[in-house]
């Protein structure tokens, strides 16, 4: 029984796409859809104090599933362990799950015809080493992952000094993937 | 520009036109259904001859959602697993509740049709079938009121849950609205009434009486104006809540060709043409077969109109 959360830190983050890339090989995603993007904007700011701006896009892991209790045959569903995943056998491909999903992270793979996404690599790298391939390629160590339920994993230390972020946090979907935001940014009007 | 974190416009539309047209027949069904009922019910003594607009209904409500769901089950991306929302419910998903619904509807209705049919059906091919179930039918015959208005209930369910299935979606800002519902409700009924006068008279010319083809031109005329009320609150409430919602609503309602589709087809077919052809040709209720047939079909295009617009504007329009 765990809770598996994962922190991304934009500040660390340099854009490299090397996290986007294992995800690629370790799940075999089809040409042209994505688990897992990290997008960059920017440069903000004024010269010199320049800045890009770092987001990750997946699965959020919701603790509130949207994509779970729209499902009309519990085919998608979340594991002991927190992780929101797709039990293929039971799915029959009604896409609901796909539409309800208000971070865009399901979509359908051409391949086996049932909904894909981001699942912390669990029954791939995290089954084997124990943590998701974007977070074992990442050169600065700007992705951690780790066990809500439990206090003494890093994972906690991070999030109760530093602040953070969750995308959309007025639907009450409560994600479970936490973003570190930039510090530095520009002032808009 | 190839972003190296890849292409952000994948699957956009993740349902395509089959549900809008099960959106549609679902409407369809249990609005015909309802209007084939509340015409029975008007005749105290509900005895056959069935009215014109009762055999038509009850023959409609059962073919279109049975078609519906032909049409459903297809456009699943596994049609063979399709058994497993039969084992498998989930009482917190408007799907699973509306395949329970419908569970019971589709045979029920299909039933009815049946008993409606009773005489025509005993002198045809199927006649030791219809002698087998004699006893079953006669009494459902006796009981044919609560039958009926079990029947009606199970038909209203169908006519709001297809709105409720949109509406639980809070990904589009079109779809996520309480007035979704009771507008599929009335908007289904409309298309019902309509279906029910046109194949009515041209099925069943022999049985059609004017005073009850008259009573449903006004029904029909009566839903117009609410349906109109209802999208106007639709959009109003959605432009009210502000920021990314009301710029929903501008695009939605101004933007490419969908905007186009709502002005042209939704409203054209569905509020301009029949209330012209009431104020003119239709007059008094003059009973002019023609424009009769003419506006009933004006009609049911508005309303399919009005599926395939919220269906595409809801998944294209997210104001971001
Ligand atoms: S981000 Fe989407 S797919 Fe992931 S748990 Fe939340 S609703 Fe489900
Ligand atoms: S597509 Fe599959 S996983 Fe998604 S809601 Fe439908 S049955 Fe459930």
């Amino acid at each position: 029984m765990m809770k598996y959360a994962m922190v991304f830190n934009s500040q660390k983050c340099i854009g490299c796409q090397s996290c986007s890339i294992a995800c690629r090989s370790e799940n075999k995603v089809p040409e042209g859809l994505y688990r897992l993007q990290v997008k960059i904007q920017g440069p903000k700011g004024v010269f010199p104090n320049l800045a890009f701006d770092y987001e990750r896009f997946s699965c959020q892991m919701c603790e509130n599933t949207p994509c779970v209790s729209v499902c009309p045959t519990h085919a998608s569903f979340m594991d002991e362990n927190g992780i929101v995943d797709i039990d293929a056998n039971k799915c029959v491909g009604c896409l609901y799950c796909i539409s309800a999903c208000p971070y865009h992270a399901r979509f359908l793979n051409p391949q086996t015809k049932v909904p894909d996404k981001c699942n912390f690599c669990k029954d791939t790298h995290l089954k084997l080493h124990g943590e998701p391939a974007c977070v074992s390629v990442c050169p600065t160590d700007a992705l951690v992952f780790g066990d809500l339920d439990n206090m003494n994993d890093p994972i906690y230390e991070i999030l109760s000094k530093k602040n953070f972020t969750r995308k959309k946090e007025h639907l009450g979907t409560k994600p479970k993937l936490f973003t570190i935001p930039n510090k530095k940014g520009e002032i808009k009007l | 520009m190839n972003e190296i974190w890849g292409n952000e416009s994948v699957n956009a539309i993740v349902w395509h036109w089959p549900i809008a047209l099960y959106l549609f027949l679902a409407g369809l069904s249990s609005g015909a259904m309802m209007t084939a009922l509340s015409v029975e019910w008007m005749n105290p003594k509900r005895k056959a001859p069935w009215d014109a607009f009762v055999k038509a209904g009850v023959l409609i409500a059962p073919i279109t959602i049975i078609v519906g769901l032909i049409v459903l089950i297809f456009d699943l991306t596994k049609p063979l697993n399709f058994y497993q929302l039969l084992i498998h419910y989930n009482l917190k998903s408007v799907m699973s509740l509306g395949v329970l619904l419908l569970l019971f509807y589709t045979p029920l209705c299909a039933i009815y049709a049946i008993l409606r049919f009773r005489l025509t059906l005993s002198k045809s091919f199927l006649w030791p079938v219809m002698n087998l179930f004699g006893g079953v039918l006669d009494f459902l015959e006796k009981n044919s009121l609560w039958f009926g208005r079990l029947v009606f209930a199970l038909a209203g369910g169908v006519g709001v849950y297809t709105g409720f299935l949109l509406s639980a979606i809070q990904t589009y800002p079109l779809y996520n609205s309480p007035i979704l519902p009771i507008l599929f409700l009335a908007s289904g009924l409309s298309s019902g009434i309509a279906a029910c006068i046109c194949f009515g008279i041209l099925l069943f010319s022999e049985e059609v009486s004017k005073e009850k083809t008259k009573y449903l031109l006004t029904m029909d005329l009566r839903v117009i104006p609410i349906e109109s009320l209802l999208l106007f609150a639709l959009f109003v409430g959605l432009y009210f809540q502000g920021g990314d919602k009301a710029l929903v609503v501008l695009s939605a309602l101004s933007e490419g060709s969908w905007a186009m589709i709502f002005w042209v087809c939704v409203v054209g077919f569905s509020v301009v043409i029949p209330s012209v052809i009431a104020l003119t040709a239709l007059k008094n209720h003059a009973y002019k077969v023609n424009f009769i047939l003419l506006n009933s079909i004006s009609i049911m295009l508005g309303v399919f109109a009005l599926r395939m617009y919220i269906l595409y504007a809801g998944q294209l329009y997210l104001g971001a």
